[in-house]
């Protein structure tokens, strides 16, 4: 379990943090979502120990000699040391098993390849994210703090790393938190988000509930959208297939049922968050 | 044992590594060089008075001669060359931020930090070690042995056997200020983190302690004990008689302003915060 | 008359006293050119204030008509002057010889005799020589050379017999000594009120011999 309470960080005047709480419990994905310089990597410093709060509390729960593990920012690994020396350097500082057996699981349970000898300067960012978290995982830590770990991937990546932060939490009950800036990536893996604003906590609570109140309108997407008249009577904007329409949950389902009853195939609906809501939540 | 491991693995694989020692026999190559063509007017020049009084039987030009060169020439570009490679095992770790992968790590900071301390001591010694045995073993191969003939208030001659121990306890003795040199370039990494800052602030204290060396500062007891007074200790051996006890309370001195440094940037490692 | 007479005893006297100082010196001549090679381990000891050197051993080789050969396997500071044990030097050229009568103070009978050289060519412009009337050899040499300074020789026997010394004390005038700094060790203090006292210095260099051989014309 990573907790804490009422955090404080300072850096001279500049207020990083003020007054941040989360929680996040055995087997959730908790989200940190907000827009650069609002807080995320200064927080995730504070509960991976290599920053001191200025006053709160801060508590990491688990077991065996690693209770979290995490990334932040870009991985950072030895660029001329390949993926199998680096992660059994690390296995050795820290006491955990180097051996060849060892090395290859962590390397096969992030999906990278046992083969690539080459030094880690040539990798990829996906394959530097994927052993930046093999790292992470030496020794078994109960909790994994990820700060940004789609930035810099392609949708291919992005599928990937989604794909096994879910596995892992489903395999090992792990505890994830991770801080992101895309919403839209971050709504379809946390069971719980948590919005950070200028350094401080502004909502919090699942991540349904959350999307729900800043969704005003959603996107819909279909070559013959243009042709449902109806829509006419909604706030629409047109961009060419789609087109947003300011409703709330329950118009839209209302709206795709009078599309399909007009035979309109719709290929995609997306809601459409208001940032300023998400953000700025008491202000409406 | 394991962050040993780890840190002289680490020192051995990079390239930079190679380069520096690369360069510092590329140095003693260069000194064998100018000794072999200027060592025959260097001497002349010496004997140059006694040329009136004397015949000269045998020569002076020999390995020990060209060691005692090489040894002169050492306490500049060695110590700065050990400041660069040493200031780089923590300012690069800053830089590709490494250090933060490290100590999400159940690793003890301190520990990590003294384990860098003490690669870097043995490094340095390990250079040495290698510069000197490279310097005799080229110098007698090539130069032959014969006496030494050293300048300290009046010419000294030492034959062959006590002139290769005297060479070879001026190497070792000489060696903990180089490691003194080694632990302050990485204190100032704990302090200034970048790499180009470091050395920079480094070289600068080589230079500084090279020219204050020279200063009397009115004092026999500062005389005695100011760092920068404690880097020629390796001197005293070529005075004819010895002073063991001097050359003793150097080390000793030199030992505890390591030992001072040392502490010094543990202590700022431990407290300061990461990133 | 009686003062005639008197004076002429004075003179005789003198004439014959001076030509027993120049047979004293032709007899140690012929003694020392009686001597056709020999061949010594010699322990050269360097007692010179600026110069610090352990004591070195050579190997001495002498042959009539040639110059004294050194060799040694260590590097050895060889006097210039004060190594003609045969003084071949003194002797070269045409001489003249000057008593300065007996040497006071001392338990052997000591002459005091001066040697002018009569060439120019000689190197030396007067020897001062000590000579043990009764063993017959020189024991100490003041010489005066044209262009090397002036030098002192001790000479020490081992027997009444010997004509060559085991221990010889070579004595001479050492000039102000340049070091260029850039080859002192480096951060050395120069000392250059030492350095300026040692400018006007007597140097000496001792030598001990052991004869491996000697060879006389019979």
């Amino acid at each position: 379990m990573i907790y804490c309470e009422r955090v404080h960080k300072k850096y001279g005047k500049v207020r990083a943090l003020h007054n941040v709480s989360i929680s996040c419990g055995k087997g959730e994905i908790l989200g940190l979502v907000g827009a650069n310089g609002a807080g995320k990597t200064t927080l995730f410093k504070i509960l991976l120990g290599l920053v001191t709060a200025d006053n709160g509390k801060v508590e990491i729960s688990g077991d065996g000699a690693k209770k979290i593990g995490g990334i932040i920012e870009k991985p950072a690994l030895y660029p001329y040391l390949n993926a199998h020396e680096n992660l059994r350097l690390f296995a050795k500082m820290q006491g955990a098993d180097f051996s060849k057996i060892a090395i290859e699981a962590s390397l096969e349970q992030v999906g990278l390849s046992l083969n690539r000898t080459d030094p880690v300067r040539n990798f990829s960012m996906g394959m530097k994210q994927r052993l930046g978290i093999a790292v992470a995982l030496l020794n078994n830590p109960s909790c994994l703090l990820l700060d940004e770990p789609f930035s810099g991937l392609d949708p291919l990546g992005i599928e990937a790393l989604k794909q096994l932060i879910l596995d892992l939490t489903q395999q090992t009950q792990m505890t994830i938190l991770i801080s992101s800036h895309i919403i839209d990536v971050l709504s379809t893996v946390c069971t719980n988000l948590s919005i950070i604003h200028n350094g401080e906590i502004v909502q919090t609570g699942a991540t349904s509930t959350i999307l729900a109140a800043c969704t005003k309108s959603y996107s819909l997407c279909g070559s013959d959208i243009k042709k449902a008249s109806f829509l006419s009577d909604y706030d629409t904007i047109s961009n060419g297939d789609c087109m947003t329409i300011s409703a709330s949950a329950t118009e839209i389902s209302e709206i795709i049922f009078k599309l399909s009853q007009q035979q309109i195939a719709i290929t995609s609906c997306r809601p459409v968050l208001d940032l300023q809501q998400l953000f700025n939540p008491k202000e409406k | 044992m394991r962050l040993l491991y780890i840190e002289t693995y680490k020192l051995f694989r990079q390239s930079r590594t190679y380069y520096a020692i690369l360069a510092l026999f590329f140095i003693e190559a260069i000194v064998l060089l100018s000794a072999y063509y200027q060592g025959t007017g260097i001497i002349d020049i010496v004997l140059a008075n006694l040329k009136d009084t004397f015949y000269f039987q045998g020569k002076l030009l020999n390995g020990n001669l060209i060691i005692y060169f090489i040894l002169n020439s050492f306490w500049f570009h060695v110590p700065l060359l050990c400041m660069i490679i040493v200031s780089g095992m923590l300012t690069t770790e800053y830089q590709e931020k490494t250090l933060q992968t490290v100590l999400m790590q159940p690793v003890v900071k301190w520990k990590y930090l003294l384990a860098k301390y003490i690669v870097a001591s043995l490094f340095t010694i390990f250079l040495v070690l290698l510069l000197a045995l490279t310097s005799f073993l080229l110098s007698y191969g090539i130069f032959g042995k014969g006496d030494l003939v050293v300048y300290t208030n009046g010419l000294t001659f030492f034959e062959h056997d006590d002139a290769f121990y005297r060479l070879v306890y001026a190497f070792l003795f000489g060696t903990l200020s180089l490691v003194f040199f080694s632990v302050v370039s990485l204190t100032l990494a704990v302090l200034l983190k970048e790499s180009f800052k470091t050395w920079i602030v480094a070289a600068l204290f080589l230079i500084v302690s090279t020219l204050l060396l020279k200063i009397d500062l009115g004092n026999d007891v500062w005389n005695q004990i100011a760092f920068f007074k404690l880097n020629n200790t390796w001197q005293y051996f070529f005075n004819h008689d010895i002073e063991w006890n001097t050359i003793i309370i150097n080390s000793v001195l030199m030992g505890l302003y390591i030992l001072v440094t040392m502490l010094v940037g543990l202590f700022l490692f431990q407290k300061k915060d990461i990133g | 008359m009686k003062l005639y007479g008197i004076l002429l005893l004075f003179l005789y006297a003198a004439n014959g006293f001076s030509q027993t100082a120049e047979e004293q010196v032709l007899f140690i001549k012929s003694r020392l050119d009686s001597i056709e090679t020999f061949q010594a381990d010699i322990k050269l000891h360097v007692d010179i204030s600026f110069i610090k050197m352990p004591d070195k051993e050579a190997l001495a080789v002498f042959k009539k008509g040639e110059d004294l050969v050194i060799k040694s396997e260590d590097f050895v500071l060889i006097p210039k002057r004060g190594l003609d044990l045969s003084f071949s030097e003194l002797f070269e050229y045409p001489f003249m010889v000057v008593d300065r009568g007996e040497v006071e103070g001392q338990s052997t009978s000591l002459m005091a005799i001066s040697i002018l050289p009569s060439d120019n060519k000689a190197d030396f412009s007067v020897a001062n020589l000590h000579i043990d009337t009764q063993k017959q050899r020189i024991t100490w040499a003041e010489i005066n050379t044209k262009k090397d300074g002036a030098y002192t020789l001790r000479l020490t026997y081992p027997d009444s017999q010997a004509i060559l010394p085991t221990k010889l004390d070579v004595s001479f005038e050492m000039d102000r000594i340049r070091i260029p700094l850039n080859f002192a060790g480096s951060d050395v203090s120069i000392d250059r009120k030492k350095i300026r006292e040692a400018d006007q210095k007597t140097g000496k260099i001792k030598l001990a011999l052991e004869y491996r051989s000697i060879e006389k014309t019979q």
